[in-house]
């Protein structure tokens, strides 16, 4: 998986292409590290150029959407879109993480 | 992470009768294959270092038996075999790969490319097999020859440490040299795929029986039984049985 970061002032956009997969644990404090720079209230996690996703990769989401609350800020998924959307709505994280079509 | 190039001279050989004495054992006792003429006769070798166009290559053979050496099995003059091409013995495959080359190979994908390749696999059931493999072959690589346990990542900053266990793993010899096996069969609508690991195995009677979608972790098995149409786990949870319907 790679990852491209936009900031704007209400949000930081961050960019996902690739495969979120086990292997990728490595770049999550990376992408964590980011909700302690200066932006906006908001982290947008842009899946549209996202191929797939494991159990670990929505693992690492979940991570990640613990991490936006301790700081107050609000983490939301967009752009899932085949197999990724399938593993979504299979984990049913659409009940905890905020999904934007 | 495609490891270290394979020489070029012999980037993998087919051999008669050369399959190392463990590894014929090992096909036998979990998969019922006899140790007999045929079954050698069909083998595949790779050398160490494999990487993704090495194991392509060496799977469009055709043989039955694909497996990684160890540096040490390269070196003590196992591989020279000559490239005789046998027919596969039955309708399936047998790969066997180090933890240290599989991990970043995308092994379900070459897995089920392999199986498209053969005529088993449909685009239409693609997405699922895979998806259902791959959470096998990940579990088998991180919790089972790794031996990182899921409980890792449950603990405050889990994921920090789940990251640091893996990359001592990975730069562990005995952990990389450690085999996965990937046991593929079919007969006309069922497949079957077999993912053995070659770690301390687990509790079987703790998987979670039921979706906790706010956990960190667990969710790999309930996506296999969510996708498979049944799944079973053996040997002490080393081995993970998926049934399909084709």
């Amino acid at each position: 998986m790679d990852f491209r970061v936009r900031v704007s002032p209400e949000s930081v956009e961050v960019l996902l292409t690739g495969r979120l997969e086990f292997t990728d644990h490595d770049s999550l404090p990376d992408i964590v590290q980011l909700l302690d720079d200066p932006g906006g209230p908001r982290m947008v996690l842009d899946m549209s150029g996202l191929d797939f996703i494991d159990s670990a990769g929505l693992g690492m989401l979940l991570i990640l959407q613990d991490e936006a609350e301790q700081r107050n800020i609000k983490l939301i998924v967009q752009g899932a879109h085949g197999d990724v959307q399938r593993s979504i709505e299979l984990a049913r994280l659409n009940e905890i993480i905020s999904i934007a079509s | 992470m495609d490891g270290s190039a394979p020489s070029p001279a012999r980037a993998f050989s087919v051999v008669r009768d050369r399959v190392p004495a463990d590894i014929a054992a090992r096909a036998e006792a979990r998969f019922g294959l006899k140790d007999d003429a045929e079954t050698r006769s069909a083998a595949a070798m790779l050398v160490a270092g494999a990487n993704l166009d090495t194991v392509r290559r060496a799977l469009d053979e055709n043989s039955f038996l694909t497996v990684e050496l160890t540096e040490l099995e390269d070196t003590t003059g196992a591989v020279d075999g000559d490239w005789l091409g046998a027919p596969p013995v039955e309708q399936g495959f047998y790969l066997s790969l180090t933890t240290g080359s599989a991990y970043g190979m995308r092994c379900a994908v070459l897995v089920c490319d392999e199986l498209a390749r053969r005529g088993v696999l449909r685009p239409e059931r693609r997405g699922n097999i895979e998806l259902c493999l791959h959470e096998a072959i990940a579990n088998a690589i991180v919790h089972g020859n790794m031996g990182i346990p899921s409980s890792t990542k449950e603990q405050p900053e889990g994921y920090r440490l789940f990251s640091q266990l893996l990359k001592e793993r990975l730069g562990d010899t005995t952990v990389r040299q450690r085999r996965i096996d990937i046991f593929a069969r079919w007969s006309g609508s069922n497949l079957t795929i077999a993912v053995v690991d070659q770690g301390r195995g687990f509790d079987t009677s703790s998987l979670p029986e039921e979706a906790d979608n706010n956990a960190h972790s667990g969710r790999g098995f309930l996506f296999m039984r969510a996708l498979a149409k049944r799944i079973s786990v053996t040997d002490g949870g080393r081995c993970t049985l998926l049934h399909f319907d084709l």
